[in-house]
């Protein structure tokens, strides 16, 4: 009988789940590299950020290719423009524009290859503030929900993205370290102990309240933190930036989202065209991908503490490795493994606590890099919405 | 027992045998017998094991051998051509009792009338299970002489055992031709010379048989059949053998329910939509889809009637079973090619699903358990021989087994049940009525609080009424339904239920008239109202914030006239040509928008926008379908047939993903939306061999289709209040060849078929906007162009078989990725051209052991087992391949159903 519930229980899991493995497309080349143009017209007192790439061989290794040298402005359909320069990589600033929010805004890029591209006008939309953005507990999880509304009810569509931040320790806390020559207490401003660890949302986030009495966004979920992540240990925070979007807008992340982050269930839909709404000039059938919308942005932050989730809940520790001990004069044969192991500048072992014996240290405690120096996935100064 | 001896004493083949027992037991008795004549003896030894036989008889026949043998015990023995059965208690009639015959003719040998009625002693003993065939009837009214010319035989061919009608059963004169089948009633007309015939009847499943007529004028003539299945001769399925050569049709294909239990399916029960797929021009975009595509159609334009009522969701759970309850069916038919007069509506095919009636004589019923479904049915008389009923209930419990899944799924809830009920009722000679209901439900709830449920209800009343032996009707209403719900409470602000259904009334009269032997005319009228109600949104709970949202309800009324001849030119020519005049009205209340012409159907080219009201006609649509096959015999087992037909849809599945899903709606035609057309050309060549056992054919066709939608880029299709603005015309064209190979006789039976064929769609509206691929023709999601298909089945003995299934074929096309970048936080992938890529080949096999439970007749309970594994090889057969962000990287995945070798079991009980 238990043979039976057992071979019960495995169709059902070939009945439910089937079978999701990795699939590798025979080489596939692209005909050409096309625009790839992305960031917000933030229509407030805050920067303006607009990137500019193009597309890469699906197997290639590279998966950035900036857009660099090309001359990017913000136009009005009054011929106002404003110039962005080009900062990084690609990416072209401005500082705050103040837009006249009764106007109507598009981008023009002339690229260095000589070909001009022309996104649609777009109306200066004003972004509500979020009105809440916080957590909520689950089984072994906890999910973090936005939620907004326009009083004047006539927003409706919006997208989220935010940047998230936590704190978190090394597995050791090493209390001394070398200066070439010997081994010396770490200072505060030394030390590697606590760290931040940096991400930004890398989902299409966005939510509409087109089929709602009221223009009211409740609790829209935004991102799920598994309990045992470093994320939890200490403490979290997030901010969101709100953005208010026209329909058509709405459409090209639905239709985005759509087509590359919600497929593999039996029912897909069949991928779509990606419609934006930026045109190549020069030659109109060259694709170009992305959707320049103009809004202001609303933020908000949330931070959550360990002390607020279940005392059950422990991190797991992306690294472990035992302490080891380094003495300046070995059991056996005396070798100096202070000498040979810690000192030398660069070493990836590093002293975490004294050995002493009596009044003398005869030795530290060490243990890797990975396990001591927090800095090797985080930096120690907090982001600036850090409270 | 005389009039056995009678019979065999007409043959006067009767050898004579001498012999000589002491004190012999039935072992010695029988193989004594056996070894001085050319007899087979059947008997239960255990029954005879207080025998003793003393005897010495010189030269005489076996009859007076048996005859002293067996005085003055409770034994009894049957003689049947070259068998003879010894039973004990009571005898086994090898004739049919001619009281039987609700038609009595006039008979010669009347005694034996009352002969017969000596040994009827037991109740169901009333329906002597015999045939007649060394009978003559004399048939209409007798005359001295017998008159030149023809003269016209109709009746009924039915089943001794269950009095239901044999569907599809040949009648035809070994010295002539000339042969007709019987319909969907059993109800036959054939046109012979006046004088003495032996016909022959034979139909699926049944055995052959024969009837010695002398036709004196026009008269009536109802036969029945033994079934096949208990016969202890070697099986031999002779199904409507001279059917493929000699039929006028083309593409069509008819499989009984005995057929489809020998092909293993992924869960062990009988699948009828499954084994469709086994068929050639017939192909699926994937495992476990609801829809089928037939010769490069989409799923929507396939017309699924079951008894008459059309199913509008033919599947349960998202296409893993089919919603049809093998014990209830008794056989399909699908026409691919040439589709008869009396159906339209649809473009690519007709898969007639057809019931069985009701057993007419004994209360008798199934029972069937397999792993995550049940069935049950019972049926018998309400009046005997005049009115029967059939249920069928099917239900899988598969719900508290996902308590046995791990906590994601915990969430999970999955269930679906069908019932059927169909009550037959004779009302006189002239005048039938049946009735059919059908409901299915499915429910499932997966890993999330959003609940989707689904459910088909149909009822059809049928009256057939013959006004005389040429003319006959068959008068039907009913109503058809097809709903969904989607609800959700998750968010309370967002609570919310999503409902659809469809609704629809028929109205049909058709009618059958035997004009002469060279003329059956079809005629009749059809009338269907829709009443389609595409999306209501609706809050759901106290909290909920959803804005009530109803798309308004469309009506429609789709009406036909039809008429068709089958013309018999000679015996070797015949033709089928009719034509079929449809008339599609589109009803208030309603408000339509008029777009400007020659501009895209945009929101901002609305010129006007009318408002009808109640019952008003909209715009009316009118079109001939012209239906033409003819068939040629190049002689006695090969024949060329050629089909031209033209069909429209008005009726119209929005879906955009490449399987339907359950959240599919359906859309009438209107004036934004035009009626979708397709036509079809083809050709085919037809041999019998081996005394038709086997069969072969090789059909080619090419299609062309009109008008059929496909939607913009980012088109929404639920609740959308002007669809007209999202969808996009394709037209479209489909060629291909068929093989087939049939064996329907001796231990090994099946089919093989290879099919090549392709689909291609063409979008090249100026007005639509964009141009899918830059307005070039694009394969079809459905297009795979070989495909070859294997189904087998072995009898070792009556009891074990095996069946083998094995399938391939080219995988279907898909988008791929050409290109990547960064996009909101994450890589992103841009697509090809549409369809320009396939996933990997499909293979599958599929084995099953088939094991039936002892034979004795009278036993309580019959029963049989199915074991067997799907997918043997654990092919890992891509369903689709997709490319998705995780964690910001895209990575490639190939999505598989049923990946691995799936055991089953399955349990039957007949009682």
């Amino acid at each position: 009988m238990i043979v039976f519930k057992y071979l019960l229980y495995i169709m059902l899991m070939v009945f439910m789940i089937s079978c999701k493995k990795p699939y590798n497309p025979p080489a596939i080349t692209a005909p050409g590299s096309y625009l790839v143009v992305e960031g917000v017209i933030n229509a407030g007192s805050d920067s303006t950020v607009i990137k500019l790439s193009k597309t890469v061989n699906l197997s290639g290794a590279v998966t950035t290719n900036p857009v660099l040298q090309a001359s990017v402005t913000v136009e009005s359909d009054q011929n106002i423009s404003f110039p962005l320069t080009e900062a990084y990589k690609g990416n072209y600033v401005s500082a705050g524009l103040n837009l006249d929010n009764t106007r109507k805004y598009r981008v023009s890029i002339k690229t260095s290859d000589g070909k001009t591209y022309l996104s649609d006008f777009e109306p200066v939309i004003n972004t509500p503030p979020i009105d809440s953005l916080n957590f909520k507990v689950q089984n072994s999880s906890i999910q973090v929900y936005v939620s907004t509304h326009d009083p004047g009810n006539n927003i409706k569509y919006y997208r989220w993205d935010y940047q998230e931040a936590w704190q978190f320790h090394a597995q050791y806390q090493s209390q001394y370290i070398t200066n070439g020559t010997a081994i010396v207490p770490r200072t505060a401003a030394q030390s590697i102990y606590y760290c931040y660890g940096r991400d930004s949302s890398s989902t299409i986030l966005i939510g509409s309240s087109a089929k709602l009495m009221k223009d009211v966004i409740y609790q829209n979920p935004l991102t799920q933190i598994a309990s045992t992540s470093e994320k939890l240990e200490l403490e979290y925070g997030m901010q969101v930036n709100q953005y208010a979007l026209t329909g058509a807008a709405y459409n090209f992340w639905v239709n985005l989202k759509k087509n590359t982050e919600q497929l593999g269930s039996i029912f897909d839909a069949q991928p779509s065209q990606i419609n934006g709404n930026i045109r190549c000039v020069t030659n109109p059938s060259e694709p170009v991908i992305g959707y320049i919308s103009i809004s202001t942005v609303g933020h908000k932050t949330v931070f959550i503490s360990n002390a607020q989730l279940p005392q059950s809940w422990k991190p797991a520790y992306p690294y472990t490795s035992e302490l080891d001990s380094a003495l300046y004069c070995h059991y056996r044969d005396c070798q100096n493994d202070v000498v040979d192991f810690l000192i030398p500048l660069g070493s990836t072992e590093i002293p975490v606590s004294a050995i002493t014996k009596g009044p003398g240290t005869i030795g530290y405690l060490a243990s890797t890099q990975y396990c001591t120096d927090c800095t090797i996935r985080g930096i120690k100064t907090p982001p600036a919405f850090w409270k | 027992m005389f009039f056995i001896q009678i019979s065999r004493a007409q043959q006067s083949t009767a050898k004579l045998i001498s012999v000589n027992f002491q004190q012999a037991t039935i072992t010695q008795f029988i193989s004594e017998l056996e070894s001085k004549s050319s007899y087979h003896f059947y008997y239960d030894r255990v029954q005879f094991d207080s025998l003793k036989i003393t005897l010495q008889v010189n030269d005489k026949p076996i009859e007076t051998i048996l005859d002293l043998a067996f005085k003055n015990t409770d034994f009894y023995y049957a003689i049947s051509q070259q068998q003879i059965f010894l039973t004990k208690g009571r005898q086994i009639k090898t004739e049919l009792a001619t009281g039987f015959l609700e038609v009595a003719p006039s008979e010669k040998e009347v005694k034996q009338t009352s002969a017969v009625a000596d040994y009827t002693d037991e109740k169901d003993k009333k329906v002597p299970e015999a045939t007649t065939e060394n009978k003559l009837y004399e048939i209409g009214i007798k005359t001295n002489s017998i008159k030149q010319g023809n003269a016209i035989l109709t009746g009924y061919i039915r089943d001794i055992k269950s009095g239901e009608a044999v569907v599809g059963a040949s009648i035809f004169i070994a010295s002539s031709k000339a042969g007709v089948a019987t319909d969907k009633f059993g109800y036959f007309t054939i046109t012979l010379p006046r004088g003495r015939h032996t016909l022959i009847i034979r139909g699926l499943g049944m055995r052959d048989t024969r009837r010695q007529i002398l036709l004196y004028s026009d008269g009536k003539l109802n036969i029945e059949m033994q079934e096949q299945i208990n016969s202890l001769r070697e099986v031999k399925i002779s199904a409507d053998k001279v059917a493929n050569v000699r039929s006028v049709e083309l593409g069509v294909t008819r499989l009984d329910i005995k057929n489809i239990k020998q092909i293993p399916t992924a869960f062990g029960e009988a699948d009828v939509l499954k084994v469709v797929l086994t068929l050639p021009g017939v192909t699926s975009v994937g495992e476990a889809t609801t829809g089928f595509n037939v010769r490069g159609g989409s799923a929507d334009e396939n017309l699924i009637l079951l008894d008459g009522a059309t199913i509008y969701n033919p599947a349960h759970f998202f296409g893993f079973f089919a919603a049809f309850n093998p014990d209830i069916v008794k056989d399909i038919e699908l026409y691919k090619s040439s589709i008869p007069e009396k159906y339209g509506g649809r473009l690519s095919s007709v898969l007639e699903i057809t019931n069985r009636e009701g057993n007419k004589k004994i209360f008798t019923g199934s029972a069937g358990l397999g792993l995550l479904t049940s069935r049950f049915n019972i049926e018998g008389p309400i009046i005997k021989d005049k009115t029967s009923f059939i249920f069928g209930a099917r239900t899988t419990y598969s719900d508290w087994l996902l308590n046995l899944l791990p906590q994601a799924y915990k969430n999970s809830s999955a269930s679906f049940s069908d019932f059927n009920l169909d009550i037959s009722h004779q009302i006189n000679d002239k005048n039938n009525l049946y009735l059919s209901t059908y409901l299915s439900n499915d429910k499932f709830r997966l890993n999330s609080d959003t609940t989707y449920s689904y459910s088909n209800k149909s009822v059809i009343l049928k009256w057939k009424h013959n006004f005389n032996s040429k003319l006959y009707s068959v008068i039907s209403g009913g109503m058809d339904r097809y709903q969904y719900d989607v609800s959700s409470t998750a968010n309370p602000v967002n609570g919310f239920d999503l409902a659809f259904h469809i609704n629809q009334t028929n109205l049909k009269a058709d009618f059958n008239y035997y004009l002469n032997s060279k003329h059956t005319i079809n005629f009749g009228l059809s009338s269907i109202l829709y009443q389609n109600s595409p999306g209501t949104f609706e809050p759901n709970g106290s909290r909920s914030l959803v804005l009530p949202q109803v798309i308004a309800t469309e009506q429609a009324l789709e009406s036909a006239l039809y008429l068709g001849d089958k013309y018999d030119v000679n015996t070797n020519l015949s033709i089928s040509a009719g034509i079929r005049y449809n008339i599609y009205n589109y009803l208030g209340p309603q408000t339509v928008d008029q777009y400007a012409p020659n501009l895209p159907k945009e929101a901002g080219n609305v010129l006007d926008s009318t408002t009808y009201k109640k019952g008003q006609f909209i715009n009316i649509n009118q079109a001939p379908d012209i239906r033409i096959s003819a068939r040629y015999l190049l002689n006695d087992n090969l024949s060329v047939k050629a089909g031209y037909n033209t069909l429209h849809q008005y009726i119209h599945l929005l879906s955009n993903s490449t399987s339907i899903s359950p959240t599919d709606v359906y859309k009438l035609s209107d004036p934004n939306i035009k009626p979708e057309y397709g036509d079809q050309v083809s050709l085919g060549f037809f041999q019998n061999a081996k005394a038709n056992t086997i069969e072969m054919s090789v059909e080619g066709y090419y299609k062309r289709l009109r008008n059929y939608l496909d939607y913009k880029s980012g088109a929404v299709l639920l609740l959308n209040q002007h669809i007209e603005r999202d969808v996009i015309n394709t037209d479209g064209k489909a060629y291909g060849v068929e093989f087939l190979v049939k064996k329907t006789a001796g231990k090994l039976n099946g089919w093989l078929s290879y099919t090549y064929s392709r689909t291609f769609l063409k979008q090249n509206d100026p007005n639509a906007g964009e141009l899918i691929n830059n307005g070039n023709y694009y394969p079809a999601n459905y297009d795979k162009p070989h495909s070859f298909n294997f189904t087998g089945n072995y009898k070792f003995t009556h009891r074990y078989s095996i069946s083998l299934d094995i399938a391939y074929s080219t995988g279907r096309p898909i988008t791929l990725p050409i290109a990547k970048y960064e996009y909101a936080g994450s890589e992103r992938v841009f697509y090809s051209d549409r369809n320009v890529y396939r996933i990997p080949d499909y293979f599958r096999s599929d084995f099953s052991i088939n094991i039936e439970g002892n034979h004795r007749v009278h036993q309580k309970t019959h029963n049989s087992w199915t074991i067997g594994v799907y997918n043997l090889t654990g092919r890992q057969n891509a369903y689709s391949t997709f490319f998705t962000e995780q964690s910001g990287v895209i990575s490639g995945y190939k999505l598989s159903i049923f990946a691995t070798p799936i055991p089953f079991i399955n349990y039957n009980i007949r009682f």
